[in-house]
């Protein structure tokens, strides 16, 4: 199978040489777009690249896709295994293959930059930038482009796939789809247009012409086998974007906050599932208490994560520290009451 | 006459003319305000549905469904005697010296005294299966979305979100509130229950008669799973009418676990219908078409009947005579193959060779168009038959004649039974 490759790529890098010929014989560039979506993908295009990295295992597919943020050679992608140091080649519109060098990656929002030399591309980059917030801001129900090199359609100068769709909402991750290996805790751009393997570090784009975000992984969740297509707004990259390719400095990290402690004590039973979070004790005393919580109340929320057992409210808790405040809603009864609870740090004993 | 041939000419030229306009380049960003404000108006009616507990599994061996176990049968009360909650007695204070590490002593789950706690107990046999609901589906407890029905807190859902008969039902309705919410009835045909929240002048949606609704006009699916400001939305068309004998639209906007329950909306803003998971045959549960570009919308606007015998609680189904027909008769009529022992066509005195002539006077074509026609009743419905009995020269009305509820057996899916009961698929060794 090395060897297979090691064929192919012989014989592509002297395709690649002759890139303007093969860059022409693929290039429609004569028509004229008419509608809006046409407009759309024609205008954005040119700022995509095809990124290529390492395979090596079956199930790992070594294509995905960037986009150019600046005129350095700044390039935008996912975060994937197949990206590796000297083995990541980036392909530009006109087709021209270029070797990339790896930044540092940010783990949270699980993208990388890469960068590629400047020197060597006839004419210029067109990069994009994260708008402000009416720049790249969305609605759900907006009409919206996807573009990406979905399946590893597109070759060399081949144009890469468009698909088209409307925003479906904006979602929190951790409201329901909790996966591995997406990190990434803020708010989501869920659409319709289809988003799949080569897809990935592609953009999101608006019918008038703007940027709204980065196409992420699917959502793919394990208990309602629901799939969605899903995009990290822009605005949310631009704090990485500034510290890597302007050089600004990161903001400090805040200092961790002790656990937080409520006072709780959860009806818990020995088994796989988790019941519902209800409570068994309240510590006279403690933040609990000071709300109201009784035994028997059933905790259904805290802010705006649904809370439907134990396990997931001592996960959702997780995520704050001592001192935060939470809006905590639970049932007594028919009765449905909200409160906010000030969260402590465990009382040493 | 002269005049004429020029007025038809131009007739002609015009609708040529017609045919060849250019296209809109802004055809979409001129529907996206259309779609927004028919959003803007439903969004107040669309509610989150979220359940917590319950342990009935819902499965089935080899598929399905929202329809293989069959419903609990529930006595119809009205939701306003149901028990109050006794007062709860004053907390005991335990002093936090004394408190053991969490989770250590386990206590059976629920508020005694709670209307939450009389429920109707699993029964032992189903809890050892896995909660399944179609192959490589499980269902667990996520949000799923429901719409207001009437103003006094009556609210629909898709009977998917009840499937695991959760112990506690809570509906948010935005702007109002959370609400403790009571199952009353449901309609297993349609796929849609009802639930009560103590509540007053909530926003009622204008439903759309399924007789008006055109295919191919826009059908907005919304949802509430995801986010709890706004409504999800999911755009298509009205693939089709008339669905499961008439309770359903078909629509190719994506519908999942996400809008199961939500509204189907027009571009006014009116309800098409309720997205829920429904499948062609009727039988099996019709969420493996979850996001396929085939979802269903039921429609209520026709059944306001229904609606009250769901407010007292009553478990639907679709109604059942209980014949079979013999395939190789093409009509007109439809001819009696047999008579399963309990059925009302058995008792009513139908035998083998009799032919089914008319129902309600509708004069019958075939097998399956007397199925259609029985099909779109209800359990407990009357229908009046004209039969031409085997030995007998004349065609005899029978009945009113009251339709059982279709047993479940003959409800749910059969192993490589994906067509209506009534055709027969030939001998896979015939014509070889």
């Amino acid at each position: 199978m090395r060897t297979h490759l090691a064929i192919l790529w012989s014989f592509t890098v002297p395709l690649a040489a002759q890139t303007q010929d093969f860059g022409k014989a693929y290039s429609f560039d004569e028509r004229k777009p008419v509608s809006r979506v046409e407009q759309t993908i024609d205008h954005f295009l040119p700022s995509l690249v095809k990124v290529h990295g390492a395979s090596g295992l079956a199930t790992i597919n070594a294509y995905a896709t960037g986009i150019i943020v600046s005129k350095k050679g700044h390039i935008l992608t996912l975060d994937q295994i197949m990206i590796q140091k000297d083995r990541t080649r980036v392909v530009l519109y006109d087709g021209s293959v270029h070797q990339a060098e790896l930044l540092p990656e940010d783990p949270q929002l699980g993208v990388r930059l890469l960068r590629i030399d400047p020197a060597l591309v006839s004419g210029e980059l067109q990069p994009l930038w994260p708008g402000d917030e009416q720049q790249a801001g969305y609605r759900t129900g907006q009409f919206v482009v996807s573009l990406g090199n979905a399946f590893r359609l597109a070759e060399f100068s081949e144009k890469m796939s468009a698909t088209f769709g409307v925003v479906v909402g904006r979602a929190n991750t951790a409201l329901r789809y909790r996966i591995a290996d997406v990190k990434y805790d803020g708010d989501l751009i869920l659409t319709d247009a289809c988003n799949n393997q080569g897809h990935y570090g592609g953009g999101l784009f608006t019918l008038d012409g703007r940027w709204i975000g980065l196409n992420t992984r699917l959502l793919d969740s394990k208990e309602t086998n629901t799939m969605l297509s899903a995009a990290i707004p822009v605005r949310d990259l631009l704090p990485y974007l500034e510290e890597h390719v302007l050089g600004k400095r990161p903001v400090e990290a805040k200092a961790a906050k002790e656990p937080p402690w409520t006072g709780v004590v959860l009806f818990q039973q020995a088994g796989r599932t988790s019941p519902p979070a209800y409570v068994d004790r309240v510590i006279a005393g403690s933040p609990a208490d000071v709300l109201g919580l009784r035994p028997d109340d059933l905790i259904v929320r805290i802010d705006e994560y649904s809370i439907r057992s134990c396990r997931e409210l001592r996960e959702i808790l997780a995520k704050y520290g001592a001192g935060d405040t939470v809006k905590v809603t639970w049932k007594r009864g028919t009765q449905v009451s909200q409160g906010e609870l000030v969260l402590a740090s465990e009382p040493k004993k | 006459m002269k005049q004429a041939i020029q007025l038809l000419t131009f007739g002609v030229l015009l609708t040529a003319g017609a045919a060849q306009q250019p296209i809109d380049p802004d055809e979409f960003l001129r529907l996206e305000p259309v779609l927004q404000a028919a959003m803007a108006k439903a969004a107040p009616f669309v509610v989150t549905v979220e359940t917590f507990g319950g342990t009935r599994a819902v499965l089935g061996v080899d598929g399905p469904a929202d329809g293989d176990a069959p419903p609990l049968p529930r006595p119809p009360k009205p939701p306003d005697e149901q028990p109050k909650p006794a007062p709860l007695p004053e907390p005991p204070v335990v002093p936090p010296e004394q408190v053991p590490p969490e989770g250590e002593q386990p206590k059976p789950v629920p508020m005694p005294g709670a209307p939450d706690a009389d429920k109707e107990k699993p029964k032992d046999k189903d809890k050892k299966k896995i909660p399944l609901v179609a192959p490589g589906f499980q269902q667990t407890q996520g949000k799923t979305s429901g719409v207001v029905l009437t103003a006094d807190g009556w609210i629909l859902v898709s009977r998917f979100a009840l499937n695991l008969d959760p112990t506690t039902i809570l509906i948010t309705v935005p702007g109002r509130g959370t609400f403790h919410a009571e199952r009353a009835g449901e309609d297993t045909s349609r796929g849609i229950a009802l639930v009560k929240i103590a509540a007053t002048d909530l926003p009622v949606p204008e439903f759309v008669e399924p007789a008006k609704v055109r295919v191919g006009q826009f059908a907005f699916a919304l949802g509430r799973t995801f986010a709890a400001d706004e409504p999800t939305v999911h755009i298509g068309i009205v693939s089709a009418r008339r669905r499961q004998f008439g309770r359903a639209l078909q629509i190719d906007a994506y519908t999942s676990p996400a809008n199961y329950g939500g509204a189907v909306i027009d571009v006014h803003g009116r309800v098409l219908g309720i997205a829920v998971p429904l499948s062609p045959s009727g039988r099996n549960a019709g969420v493996e078409w979850y996001d396929s570009g085939i979802g269903f919308a039921t429609t209520i606007a026709d059944i306001p009947h229904l609606l009250v015998r769901m407010k007292q609680g009553e478990v639907l189904q679709r109604g059942w005579l209980g014949v079979q027909f013999e395939t190789s008769f093409l009509g007109p009529g439809a001819k009696i193959s047999g008579t399963p022992k309990d059925g009302v066509a058995a008792k009513a005195g139908l035998r083998k060779g009799d032919i089914l002539v008319a129902v309600d006077g509708v004069p019958v074509m075939n097998g399956p168009h007397f199925q259609m026609l029985v099909s779109s009743r209800m359990g407990g419905d009357p229908v009046r038959l004209e039969v031409h009995k085997k030995d007998e020269a004349e065609a005899v009305e029978m009945g009113p004649l009251v339709l059982a509820d279709a047993p479940w057996s003959e409800q749910k899916q059969k192993k490589g039974d994906d067509l209506p009961a009534s055709f027969s698929l030939p001998e896979k060794n015939e014509g070889r």
